[in-house]
């Protein structure tokens, strides 16, 4: 062992080593966010939980009940009920997603032919009660609001 | 090209086989004819089973007689939960095989899926998928440093380790859509191109993260308690592990420069430029400095590949296998027709079976497939290297001491979802 070594391990050195990088970090500024104070803001990618969107002149619903999201859903969650009008289209009746079983793969939104269901920014989705997670029609319309800004295409 | 890392961790002494043979041999005379055997079981929820992995030590005092791994707790059927659904849908499975590197095992399971349908993907995807691989290994190599440096006492270390890989994490939001559940690839390409602003971000974590690197090096290298714990513990020949299948970066850490980026390249390995990194020593302090150094050559590799990017499509034009592009199907009806065809009927697959491996950041990660022409997979196979590398617990941990378990446990990296699948 040489001197060195010596010195090193009377002034315990690693430690000190250490101790002054954490010196460092203490006055320097915070990484972490504090989350229910401040928010983070996700990319316009950001694939949180699903929304319905409507035409925003006729106010009508994109979806035409077409069933490729239900069909694509790797986990199965989404339930389409749909029923034919008297003039031959197709209406939605029912469009419930169950969210404890979304992997959130955001396939549904990349079938989608009409641009319809889409994935939005809404991540606070917490909840006590299992029955919160059955996203129901009129959830998912409401829930247009967190849609992000731009259309993905990709 | 980027210039080489000053950063870069220099290599240690470089032993034979059989000097290292000779020191493994020297830990194993730890163990005496006449132990007294005490049988205890070491998890399944042990805080450094990085999952939930049980071990049945055999204990003479503090030295371990005999290991008998036992996995499975954390089997979820994905092998046969991927009969029932068609090709496309079993992309999101794969993610959920190693949630740190889930692009590695989308791009894989695709790769896999391509050579089976003869499928040729555009370049510019190659690139997107080269680099995406890169970001899973130097996310996977920072968060492994500070999980092993924890399970070696300091567990501040942890923590800020994963600042560094939020960075990636950020990076994999804007590119993705997800944190840890990318779902990214797709068959015959990657589901998006690079949004606007990422190469800004990316070549900012890439300033980032060597620095911070070399700091974190500086920390622990010189360290009495590391180098203790880690010099000549869990000694692991190339032998051994052309035995019982170790690959990654535990075979490279032990002198052997198999490297499947190499070897068999796959997405655009072949068109860029990069070493393997190898290390001789074959201990935990290897593995360290290995993975350091590919840290290293992961960054040169990314900024080769946002340099080197072709224009172009992502995904491949091909009607009979691949979901057209979302922005496609809006506009025109062959590929809305295409988008329907593909979703109720699936791709349209050819008879046969196909083996396709690609490395990840633990190692040789391969799908098996066999079709038997409908658009469901007659079977899947995953063969994760996790799965090996718990196997390698017996001889790996024969003759070291119980407080050493951690540390070499972690030193091979391993991860249980992707073990039990
Ligand atoms: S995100 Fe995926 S799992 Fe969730 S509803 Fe859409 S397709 Fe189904
Ligand atoms: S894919 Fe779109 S249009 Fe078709 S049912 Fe689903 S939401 Fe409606």
């Amino acid at each position: 062992m040489g001197l060195i070594d010596i010195i090193k391990k009377a002034t315990f050195f690693e430690i000190l080593q250490g101790m002054s990088v954490t010196g460092k970090y203490a006055a320097s500024k915070k990484f972490t966010i504090e989350y229910p104070k401040e928010k983070s803001i996700p990319y316009p990618r950001f694939r949180g939980s699903q929304a319905l969107l409507a035409d925003p002149v006729t106010g009508e619903l994109n979806c035409d009940a077409c069933h490729l999201c239900e069909t694509i859903c790797p986990s199965q969650c989404i339930t389409i009920e749909s029923s034919e009008t008297p003039d031959g289209k197709k209406s939605l009746d029912e469009f419930t997603i169950d969210l404890s079983r979304c992997v959130f793969c955001g396939f549904c939104e990349e079938v989608c032919p009409r641009a319809a269901i889409v994935m939005t920014a809404n991540y606070e989705l917490a909840s006590y009660d299992k029955r919160d997670f059955i996203l129901t029609k009129e959830w998912l319309i409401a829930n247009a609001v967190h849609a992000h800004k731009e259309l993905k295409g990709r | 090209m980027s210039a080489p890392l000053e950063e870069k961790v220099e290599q240690r002494t470089r032993p034979t086989l059989e000097e290292l043979k000779e020191r493994k041999a020297r830990n194993r005379q730890r163990v005496s004819d006449n132990a007294e055997v005490m049988t205890i079981s070491m998890g399944p929820h042990h805080p450094s089973t990085h999952g939930v992995f049980r071990m049945d030590l055999d204990l003479d005092g503090e030295v371990i007689v005999d290991v008998r791994p036992e996995v499975g707790n954390l089997h979820r059927g994905m092998e046969k939960l991927a009969e029932s659904k068609t090709y496309h849908q079993i992309i999101p499975l794969t993610d959920r095989l190693h949630y740190v590197v889930s692009f590695s095992q989308n791009e894989g399971y695709c790769e896999a899926v391509e050579k089976l349908m003869g499928i040729e993907v555009p370049e510019r995807a190659k690139y997107i998928r080269s680099m995406c691989h890169e970001m899973c290994r130097i996310a996977n190599h920072i968060i492994w440093l500070g999980f092993l440096v924890m399970d070696l006492g300091a567990i501040t270390f942890q923590q800020i380790t994963f600042r560094e890989r939020e960075y990636i994490m950020d990076l994999w939001e804007m590119l993705t859509g997800a944190r840890l559940t990318h779902s990214f690839a797709r068959i015959g390409g990657v589901a998006k191109d690079i949004p606007d602003g990422f190469r800004e971000k990316m070549a900012a974590a890439l300033e980032v993260i060597p620095k911070r690197m070399a700091e974190y090096d500086r920390l622990i290298r010189n360290n009495r308690i590391f180098l203790a714990r880690g010099k000549d513990v869990g000694i692991f020949t190339s032998e051994d592990c052309a035995a019982w299948r170790v690959t990654g970066p535990t075979l490279r850490a032990a002198g052997c420069p198999r490297d499947l980026r190499k070897d068999e390249p796959f997405a655009a390995y072949d068109q860029l430029d990069f070493n393997v990194c190898v290390e001789y020593e074959a201990d935990v302090i290897a593995r360290y400095v290995l993975r350091m150094n590919e840290i290293y050559e992961s960054i040169k590799i990314i900024k080769q590949c946002l340099d080197e990017m072709p224009d172009g499509p992502v995904i491949a034009e091909d009607a009979f296998h691949v979901i057209p592009p979302k922005k496609d199907v809006l506009r025109s009806s062959a590929a809305m027709i295409q988008d329907f065809v593909q979703v109720f009927r699936g791709p349209q697959v050819p008879k046969g079976e196909v083996y396709k491996a690609v490395e990840t950041s633990q190692g040789e990660l391969a799908f098996y497939i066999v079709s038997d022409g409908s658009p469901k997979p007659q079977r899947l196979r995953i063969t994760t290297p996790c799965f090996y590398h718990c196997q390698a617990m017996q001889p790996l941990l024969q003759g070291e001491m119980l407080a050493d378990i951690v540390g070499i446990f972690c030193g091979v990296d391993v991860c249980l979802g992707s073990c039990d699948r």
